[in-house]
């Protein structure tokens, strides 16, 4: 201990604030445990403050201005105006809003908020460091802890990040005006979401994509839908290529690219946005001092209870291996509160959802068609083309498609990949689906309600029986 | 480690197959292609191997039993470890009522296909784990084999021995039970007593209802089963009337099945006092094959049968004539060989008889290879080995070919690759005796012949009536294909030929 050290103990301390580590402290407090839940930045993490709510907030606000502008088909002729400054502080709203309830609700469930930056000392101490000068650290000894400390933006070398020329997801949500021109390094999820805003804005964006295709792990099918889109908002796609260098020329910049064959482009723009993927921040807690590593993805192993290998130590949320979703963290976090409590809970849930805001968006769940044969089943596919959808056409949004997987011989509801207007929604039905082990009948035989959008989901159903109504059967 | 061994695609299209004898037993050593098993499908027995090197850790199956393709039947230790005693089995199958086996495995299989997945809602999966109950090894009765609350339960109350498990919904336990209150006449009391998840509400208060709440796939289920939804005890009373679960339903249906074989039963009972009036043998392998096939085939295609008779005096000449030259050479001379010739003959000349409907893409399919098939009785019922290229095949070949394969259909040796295939068939229902019969097509072919007796009858000959070897001639035809005109050309042209033998010199 250092002079000046406070020493407290808890039953439970939690690293993180994000999505993953406040929901297992409401959890656990509401469990009766007596819980510390430490920050180093802003509650409600990454998600709250510069991931998920802005970027949605923004995706929505560009959404209407965009969509006024262009209803012309309707009859709407709209001079539409942007006022960015209105637009983030609107924005800004929302995300405290939000993050004063998550400070809220903590509080009112008894967990204890402590800010600063936290390190393993012992198996049983943490060392927070508050921030600025003569702050001081204190101990807090636990009987259990999670790891809920989420991810950072990856740096491609070369291209570090400064706020001004090279930008991270954080910086573009931060942005007090729209750039001429954007070069994007990246054509994952957070690229095609703010390369969607910004192409709506006005900015001219170029994609850079070491890949040959946008979103990879997801379908062709699915991934073209949201490029072609993509590409009539006037981003250009430049796939094969790898960000190699930048430098500034009369105020701008220029990025340069490399493919495979060693040819070099140079693209003039007024910023750079790299977004290459997250990493998970584990180097600030001194894991040694506990005996736990990362494995070579860089995340924890976790046992079904987000157990790590050293007992009473947990880990949630991005740190931990899967995917990098907030609602997954949130999840890991409930389940870890409850063990911690003495429940019985466990990870098992069947699927885990994902949604990517571009325009249109993508909603999936569960398995592809490709991944239940792989598993061994037998699958049958059903699609409902959302042109076919009369709600979908009155949104005057008509491309996608809601396509279910199953078992054909059980009709157990295995996946579904959707690519529309409020997909991320749509998707919701089916992974409740295949939670409760419906069966295509199931969902085929509820009535959903006329005029929306979810009827694709009940006649995709229909569609995999082989009586689709609207649409041609196999 | 323990691995799964699931029972494999035998031939194409199987879906199931019956293991007719293991090979093995638990605990022995078995090495990589060691057959492990016999298992009768589609009209073939045939020797399971083993894809590993290792111990048989357990048996899934009993002899006798069905097994879907795809279930698991044995399970193997691949180190070769013998450690039988380390990890009880999930799901121990074998137990004295086989049906009631079948039934289970059938269920659990449904629940957890695929990557040994089991499906449960999240209830249920956390009353799993609070009452500590392997949700792997519990058989489901929800649709398609789900997991129930009431079927977790029902694990946890029978301790946690799959044998116990869905026992709400077993046969067996609904006849003790229906049995035991027999006396009382009121089947609905006993209904409600059948109900292991403790969730069936008064019955009085549920039968004949006028309006029931349930869930689409619940009242399919009933309709499927034959039960009026109204009449089953409620699951639960709600705000809008009575709920009823599809447990409740497939328990009601299960009392109501119990109730009637405890009546078979009775009369059976009766019956054994007076001595065995009825035997039952089981409608199992080779038997419900053929059944399966012959009924797809005469509800598929609309049969019609043209009957003929051929006057057969010069190939029984000619038969004569060669038969003891087919003995030097060491085989013996049937008529089949001729016939086979001439229906190719009759075959090339009439091609819809040669030909498959391919009712997918909506197309006729006329096949220019001759593939023949001869139905062959034997012991285990008919089975139709096929002489391939028969037109490219002379009489001798296809008399040496067809004697090779009827043995080895015969001793049940035979291959499905040898009875696949065929474009058209042949009965010889007469080698047994009778004139004409209603052959029915081996579908998906379009076109059978059947023929009769070959003997001496009465033919009318420039207004006498003289005795001549006469063969009787019974086609059958899928109309769909076919029409009566065209079956009744080809019975010419195959009359023709078997009249005139040496035309067949020219085939």
């Amino acid at each position: 201990m250092v002079v000046g050290d406070v020493s407290t103990g808890t039953e439970l301390a939690i690293i993180g604030a994000g999505p993953g580590g406040y929901v297992a402290a409401i959890r656990a407090g509401q469990l009766g445990l007596d819980v510390t839940l430490i920050e180093k930045d802003a509650w409600g993490g990454t998600c709250l403050n510069y991931g998920c709510i802005p970027s949605k907030a923004l995706i929505t606000a560009t959404d209407v201005g965009y969509e006024a502008d262009t209803a012309e088909e309707m009859g709407i002729h709209a001079d539409v105006k942007v006022d960015v400054d209105q637009m983030t502080t609107w924005k800004d709203g929302v995300v405290d809003q939000l993050t004063s309830g998550v400070e809220k609700l903590c509080k009112a469930n008894g967990v204890n908020l402590v800010e600063g930056v936290a390190e393993f000392e012992s198996e049983n101490k943490l060392r927070v460091a508050h921030a600025g000068d003569g702050q001081g650290s204190e101990t807090i000894e636990f009987e259990n802890a999670i790891i809920a400390t989420g991810s950072r933006p990856i740096e491609v070398p070369g291209f570090e990040y400064d706020g001004e020329h090279v930008l991270s997801s954080r910086d573009v949500l931060d942005l007090d005006r729209v750039p001429e021109s954007m070069v994007v390094v990246g054509g994952g999820y957070i690229g095609m979401e703010l390369s969607t805003v910004l192409a709506k804005m006005g900015c001219d964006v170029t994609v850079v994509e070491m890949l040959d295709d946008i979103l990879a792990g997801y379908e062709e099918d699915v991934t073209s839908v949201v490029r072609q889109n993509a590409q009539d908002l006037g981003i250009d796609f430049r796939f094969g290529e790898a960000a190699s260098d930048w430098e500034k020329r009369d105020g701008d910049i220029v990025v340069t690219t490399e493919n495979e064959a060693g040819e070099e482009f140079r693209y003039a723009t007024e910023k750079a946005f790299v977004a290459v993927g997250r990493q998970p921040v584990l180097d600030t807690l001194n894991l040694d001092a506990i005996g736990l590593e990362p494995n070579e993805d860089g995340h924890l192993e976790t046992d079904n209870q987000a157990e790590t290998d050293v007992e009473g130590v947990y880990a949630i949320g991005d740190v931990a291996t899967g995917p990098m979703l907030a609602h997954k963290a949130s999840k890991e976090g409930q389940v870890a509160a409850e063990a911690i409590a003495g429940e019985p809970a466990a990870l098992d849930y069947q699927a885990v959802p994902a949604a990517v805001f571009t325009d249109p968006e993508i909603g999936t769940v569960g398995m592809t068609e490709q991944e239940a044969e792989d598993a061994g089943f037998s699958p049958a596919v059903g699609n409902f083309p959302m042109r076919a959808s009369g709600r979908s056409l009155t949104t005057g949004n008509d491309d996608g498609f809601v396509r279910i997987v199953a078992d054909e011989e059980s009709g157990f509801i295995l996946g579904a990949q959707i690519v529309g207007p409020e997909a991320s929604e749509l998707v919701a039905e089916l992974g409740l689906a295949i939670e409760m082990g419906a069966t295509l009948e199931d969902v085929a035989a509820t009535i959903h309600t006329h005029p929306t959008l979810s009827e694709g989901v009940m006649e995709a159903a229909e569609h995999a029986l082989g009586h689709a109504i609207h649409t041609l059967n196999r | 480690m323990p691995t799964e061994f699931k029972l494999p695609d035998v031939g194409e299209g199987v879906a199931e197959g019956e293991i007719v004898a293991w090979l093995v037993s638990e605990g022995d050593t078995v090495e990589e292609d060691q057959p492990v098993a016999e298992v009768e499908t589609d009209k073939a027995v045939v020797e399971v191997p083993s894809p590993y090197d290792g111990t048989v850790k357990q048996l899934h199956y009993a002899e006798g039993d069905v097994v879907p393709v795809g279930n698991v039947i044995v399970t193997f230790n691949v180190e070769g470890e013998d450690d039988l005693d380390a990890t009880p089995a999930p799901d121990e199958t074998p137990a004295a009522d086989e049906d009631a086996d079948t039934e289970t495995a059938e269920a659990a299989s449904a629940a957890s296909s695929g990557s040994g997945r089991t499906f449960a809602p999240p209830s249920v999966r956390r009353l799993a784990r609070e009452l500590d109950i392997d949700l792997a090894s519990v058989s489901g009765s929800g649709p398609s084999g789900r997991i129930t609350e009431g079927d977790v339960r029902a694990a946890a109350e029978s301790g946690g021995e799959s044998e116990a498990r869905g026992e709400a919904s077993a046969p067996k336990s609904a006849v003790t039970k229906v049995t035991d209150d027999a006396e009382s006449d009121e089947p609905k009391s006993a209904v409600s007593k059948v109900g292991a998840s403790g969730a069936a509400a008064e019955p009085s208060a549920a039968a004949g209802r006028e309006k029931t709440l349930a869930a689409p796939a619940t009242r399919r289920v009933a309709e499927e089963l034959g039960v009026n939804i109204d009449d089953v005890p409620a699951s639960e009373e709600r705000e809008d009337g009575a709920f009823v679960s599809e447990a409740a339903v497939r328990e009601y249906a299960d009392a109501q099945q119990a109730a009637q074989a405890a009546d078979t039963a009775e009369v059976r009972a009766g019956d054994a006092v007076s001595g065995e009036r009825e035997e039952r043998v089981p409608y199992r392998g080779v038997r419900r094959t053929i059944g399966k096939q012959m009924a797809e085939s005469k509800y598929t295609a609309p049969h019609v049968t043209h009957h003929d008779t051929a006057v057969v005096d010069a190939l029984a000449d000619v038969r004569e004539e060669l038969k003891p030259v087919a003995e030097e050479r060491g085989f013996r001379l049937t008529y089949m060989p001729f016939i086979v010739k001439a229906v190719v003959a009759g075959l090339k000349q009439h091609p819809y008889l040669n030909s498959q409907l391919d009712e997918e893409n909506e197309e006729i399919v006329l096949k220019n290879y001759y593939n023949i098939g001869i139905a062959v009785a034997t012991d285990a019922g008919l089975m139709v080995p096929v002489i391939r290229d028969a037109d490219e095949k002379t009489v001798p070949e296809i008399a040496e070919e067809m004697r090779d394969l009827i043995e080895k259909a015969r001793e049940r040796s035979i291959s499905r690759e040898e009875m696949q295939g065929g474009t058209f068939t042949l009965t010889n229902f007469g080698a047994i005796g009778g004139e004409y019969a209603t052959p029915i097509i081996n579908y998906p072919e379009t076109a059978i012949l059947g023929l009769g007796a070959l003997e001496e009858r009465p033919v009318a000959e420039d207004g006498d009536v003289v005795a001549k070897e006469t063969l009787p001639l019974s086609l059958s035809i899928d109309h769909r294909v076919i029409d009566g005109a065209v079956a009744a050309e080809f019975a010419n042209t195959v009359q023709e030929y078997l009249e005139n033998p040496s035309m067949l010199l020219l085939e």
